[in-house]
């Protein structure tokens, strides 16, 4: 508990609600030490997963000249294993604002 | 006042005339109490019992002070009148040694302003007189050290890129967030707090992590007015670091209990700090075309030796131990700055520097320096780059990084013990997720984390449209980047300035009617 002068209560300058109906999600190679960090994607919570994994994730992932597209890909979400429904939204899936998105493989 | 003619007035000693300048202006508050005076020194949980005991072991005077920091103000201004007059600015090593001034500039000197700042308030606040000085002269003494700085640099601003527009960048650029934050982080805490923050783990355990890489940097590498600042500063910053050590004392030896919230403050500010000390490391191992010495060594000699084997056994006699993540930090030591240069590597399109892969000769003085790491684990890397820059794909990351919570640092950093893997950690807070570089940092949040959740971070702000717009140019215009101060150093505006100035020098010097534009072009990327 923070020690202040008086009553210490200040919003989150990254919540959810500042965004609308988007939310922040970041995403990294487990097995690959090529990109220097996670990154960060702003993106509808309603976008489907195969479109975000599409048209964000991949034009990041395909800059590395030996990511290979061709392998299977697993996915966690947060600590814990991954299987999203291709056809469902982000929010749907589950992924919630901020949530770190690991891709295994590849 | 009447006086005695016919008696002369004796003079003071230096003892007695600071006495009479710190001891004799206090005075015991009649009409409000102590705690109405002094309303900051008491939530913080630090008992302090007699503020006399507050030892000051400079007893500098007032006007001792001035007229020793005028001398010294003196001869800085006649070397950086003669280095200008001298066209001193062709004689750097290479111009990409500019780089690490402008970390300097930008990272550095704004919070050399916020100390004067902040050391001001510490002079009106503490109850006792001796902390109260004490404070003042080092507020005057930051105050010094911004201006000095700005205008040791501001010779380079005349002709080279990425200097122009600091105070601005300071606030804005994504990763002068690091720094900056790192200081708002103090200035926001209690006066005992900011003691610990910057008088004790800036000032003292870091500052030589800190602050003498660039002036060293700037000997090696023909920055002369830079290297004479540092010399003008040095007094300065040994006092800065005495007192320092005399705060942690102080409040250590007031009262017991007080010893387990100053623990808590080494901890945090340790790693805080440190964490500011990745781009130093970066600076040091891949950014001085002359390199000094390796960040690893660096860490050994300053940290290891000095402060883990000097000061911590004399601070265990308190009930003080080793900061947590000290361990993470020794380990991290052959790591950090790769790590960090290829971030910036890949990011320097939006930097206020230009970054290129290291030549053969950087390489093999890298391999040499980390036998363990770089061959293993970075030289990999850099020839996949390179190789892709010789392509015609000179690799900028096409996106924005995640970045920590707490130290602002893109998440960039491994696991404790594991180079290959990127470290990731989380918390919840009132149903909200946040993501951390380290366990230290995940730490640091979750001790205060209604502190954290306000962080400015660069990304988030990016991505809601309070950074000038969306798209990557119209944040570079609002970090108010002019051509040249970001990207590719080789072909950027300095580099070729560089030749072309230099191709004059050799063109009038020698008298030749050609000039061999490739052999200037060799000594433009330097060693």
């Amino acid at each position: 508990m923070i020690k202040s002068l008086g009553t210490y209560d200040f919003p989150s300058k990254s919540r959810q609600e500042l965004y609308g109906d988007d939310i922040l999600v970041h995403v990294w190679r487990k097995d690959s030490m090529f990109f220097c960090a996670a990154a960060t994607f702003r993106a509808p919570k309603a976008m489907k997963w195969t479109d975000f994994v599409d048209g964000m994730v991949m034009p990041l992932m395909t800059s590395d000249p030996d990511f290979d597209r061709t392998k299977e890909l697993s996915w966690q979400l947060v600590d814990d294993s991954f299987v999203p429904d291709p056809d469902k939204s982000l929010e749907e899936n589950g992924i919630h604002h901020k949530n770190t998105i690991a891709l295994i493989g590849a | 006042m009447t006086t005695n003619p016919t008696k002369p007035v004796k003079k003071l000693s230096m003892q007695q005339r600071y006495s009479a300048l710190t001891r004799d202006i206090d005075w015991t508050p009649s009409y409000v109490t102590e705690d109405q005076l002094y309303p900051h020194t008491t939530y913080e949980g630090i008992k302090i019992h007699d503020w006399s005991k507050w030892d000051d072991p400079f007893r500098l005077t007032v006007d001792a002070y001035y007229r020793y920091q005028a001398e010294k103000d003196k001869r800085l201004y006649a070397v950086l009148d003669g280095f200008a007059q001298g066209q001193g600015h062709l004689t750097l090593s290479d111009p990409a040694y500019l780089n690490a001034m402008k970390i300097f500039l930008g990272g550095v000197t704004p919070l050399e302003y916020q100390a004067n700042r902040h050391f001001s308030y510490l002079a009106r606040h503490f109850n006792g007189p001796g902390p109260r000085f004490a404070a003042q002269c080092q507020s005057v003494d930051e105050l010094r050290h911004a201006q000095t700085e700005i205008h040791t640099l501001s010779n380079y601003n005349k002709y080279y890129s990425g200097m122009h527009n600091f105070a601005k960048m300071h606030d804005r650029v994504w990763y002068l967030s690091v720094p900056k934050s790192y200081f708002d982080d103090a200035l926001s805490a209690g006066p005992f707090e900011f003691l610990i923050a910057i008088g004790f783990s800036f000032e003292y355990l870091l500052t030589n992590l800190l602050f003498v890489p660039f002036m060293s940097g700037a000997s090696f590498n023909g920055d002369l007015p830079t290297m004479t600042f540092g010399f003008s500063a040095q007094s300065d910053e040994s006092r800065h670091m005495t007192l320092g050590l005399e705060a942690i004392k102080f409040l250590l030896e007031q009262d017991e209990a007080n010893v387990p919230i100053v623990q808590e403050w080494v901890d945090k500010w340790f790693w805080r700090g440190y964490r500011v000390t990745a781009i130093i490391a970066m600076m040091l191992d891949y950014m001085l075309p002359r390199p000094v010495m390796s960040w690893k060594e660096s860490f050994e000699l300053y940290f290891e030796q000095q402060m883990l084997n000097g000061l911590f056994p004399d601070l265990a006699y308190y009930g003080i131990r080793p900061p947590k993540g000290v361990e993470q930090a020794i380990w991290e030591k052959e790591h950090l700055s790769h790590l960090v240069y290829h971030t910036f590597y890949q990011f320097s399109h939006a930097a206020n520097l230009t970054t290129s892969i290291p030549t053969k000769e950087h390489q093999a003085w890298l391999a040499s320096a980390y036998p363990d790491a770089f061959e293993q684990f970075y030289k990999p890397k850099w020839d996949k780059l390179e190789k892709m820059a010789a392509e015609g794909n000179r690799y900028f990351y096409p996106g924005l990084p995640q970045l920590c919570q707490v130290c602002q640092v893109p998440m960039l950093f491994t696991e404790h013990g594991d180079p290959t893997k990127l470290c990731q950690r989380h918390s919840e807070f009132k149903g909200e997720h946040f993501n951390f570089c380290s366990d230290h940092c995940k730490e640091i949040f979750d001790r205060e984390p209604e502190k954290y959740v306000q962080a400015w971070l660069p990304v988030h702000q990016i991505y809601l449209g309070n950074c000038g717009g969306p798209t990557i140019p119209d944040v570079l215009a609002w970090y108010g980047y002019a051509e040249g101060d970001s990207g590719e150093m080789l072909g950027n505006v300095d580099h070729n300035n560089w030749k072309k100035w230099h191709a004059q020098v050799d063109d009038s010097v020698g008298g030749r009617e050609s000039v061999e534009v490739g052999g200037a072009a060799e000594a433009g990327k330097g060693a």
